[in-house]
């Protein structure tokens, strides 16, 4: 039977559970709240939780888009320059190894983990997370998972290599013949999807899921 | 201000919110029973390891505007840019938007979220004012806008890659884009180190707890 029911609160183990507010510290109750409420701290007004519309299922298909296209991304190279006889290919790993070429190894690692690593943890760690969840099921380690995609998330810096591409192509102005190529599209699209994928999904629903269904598993199994 | 809320605050009951996932449980119990992280009434050691980050930062800051972020060798000879003489050169070129896009990732943020993290901290330490609705609005921006200052080093690589025309034109990165994803990095670190929560304790006069 599928688990996820539209338009109703996600279930929690503790219906009269107590949070307090990130920000003032104030203990309330956590009422559950139907698709697209959001509850809000009595103290001091800040965001406490909110039920996103389908949550799961636009985890789940934005987090499987942007894999594709990762994929894309790094299959093709974003533009190809023509300048003096001489063609050079643009790509995110491209960009890293340049760094470490020219004498920069850890600026070019830093660079790896902010374009490949970070976003690559995100998008594979939400849909490994969220696609079993849709049925109820929590496949081994999605606790450590959530965590890293926790951790990435600020460290995921896709559009901000987007607006550095950007500037970079007003600074090579008209010295070169420049062609855009099938990965800076990719690239586009996977920022759009990772964006649609984090602000999918609450991150207090992701862990009641996640802490119902490591709790089905051990039932089950006992 | 708010009135007193009846059910009170987490800490004055010895109840700890979980970091990651949120959960309210008891500060000792040592870990949060559902997501196994720590648990802490406030972050350990917060104002001092946030001052700590901030100074850093400060510090590469020298370095990262004064030292050149990017090597321009060609047939007209080398040339050093700065990010400073970058935007002068944008400016003058007539390319307004992006002298003002670099300056504002470059220069302005840093600043400003240097100072927001400065005024922050003195506020929650008691010594300057501040209305709790501009103390909460400067951390959210400060959470959001750091990472965007790591623009000019995502530039520096782009161009690194494509300009390697040889003796023609060839950019090559220089010590200031180290510099400066520095100055990015500990900011982030050291706006992630502080705990908003202590802007409260500290307007409700109780003592901080660690």
């Amino acid at each position: 039977m599928k688990q996820h029911h539209h338009g109703l609160a996600w279930p929690r183990r503790d219906p009269n559970e107590q949070v307090a507010c990130h920000f003032c510290d104030a203990i309330q109750a956590a009422p559950r709240i139907h698709e697209g409420d959001a509850a809000f701290c009595g103290h001091c007004g800040e965001l406490l939780y909110q039920n996103r519309p389908r949550s799961l299922s636009r985890a789940t298909g934005f987090a499987s888009a942007a894999l594709i296209f990762t994929v894309l991304a790094h299959a093709f190279p974003f533009l190809t320059m023509k300048a003096a006889g001489s063609r050079t290919e643009l790509s995110l790993i491209g960009s890293s190894m340049a760094l470490a070429d020219d004498g920069y190894p850890l600026l070019a690692a830093l660079s790896f983990v902010f374009t490949v690593i970070a976003p690559l943890v995100l998008t594979g760690g939400l849909l490994y997370v969220c696609a079993p969840l849709q049925f109820g099921r929590a496949l081994p380690g999605s606790l450590a998972l959530t965590r890293w995609i926790q951790r990435s998330e600020p460290w995921s810096m896709l559009e901000v290599f987007l607006l550095g591409f950007i500037v970079s192509l007003l600074k090579l102005g008209h010295v070169a013949e420049i062609k855009f190529e099938i990965g800076l599209w990719a690239l586009v699209a996977l920022v759009l999807c990772i964006a649609g994928a984090m602000a999918g999904i609450d991150r207090r629903e992701l862990w009641d899921r996640i802490e119902i269904a490591l709790h089905r598993t051990q039932t089950t199994e006992s | 201000m708010a009135a007193k809320p009846e059910t009170g605050f987490a800490a004055e009951q010895g109840l700890a919110s979980c970091h990651t996932c949120g959960r309210l449980s008891p500060a000792e119990l040592g870990h949060c029973p559902r997501c196994d992280t720590p648990l802490h009434l406030r972050k350990p050691q917060s104002l001092t390891r946030t001052w700590a980050l901030l100074l850093a930062a400060v510090l590469f800051y020298v370095p990262a505007m004064s030292l050149p972020v990017m090597n321009v060798s060609g047939i007209g000879g080398g040339e050093n840019s700065t990010i400073l003489s970058g935007v002068v050169t944008f400016w003058e070129m007539g390319s307004y938007p992006v002298a003002i896009i670099i300056f504002t990732a470059s220069v302005l943020i840093p600043i400003l979220k240097i100072l927001a993290l400065g005024w922050l901290c003195l506020a929650a330490g008691g010594k300057l004012g501040g209305s709790a609705k501009a103390l909460a609005v400067t951390y959210h921006i400060t959470e959001l806008v750091g990472r965007w200052s790591m623009v000019d080093v995502f530039v520096v690589a782009i161009l690194a890659c494509l300009v390697r025309l040889g003796s023609v034109m060839t950019i090559t990165p220089g010590p200031a884009a180290l510099s400066f994803a520095a100055v990015v990095i500990l900011t982030m670190f050291s706006a992630m180190a502080f705990d908003p929560r202590l802007l409260w304790d500290q307007r409700r006069g109780s003592p901080i707890p660690s």
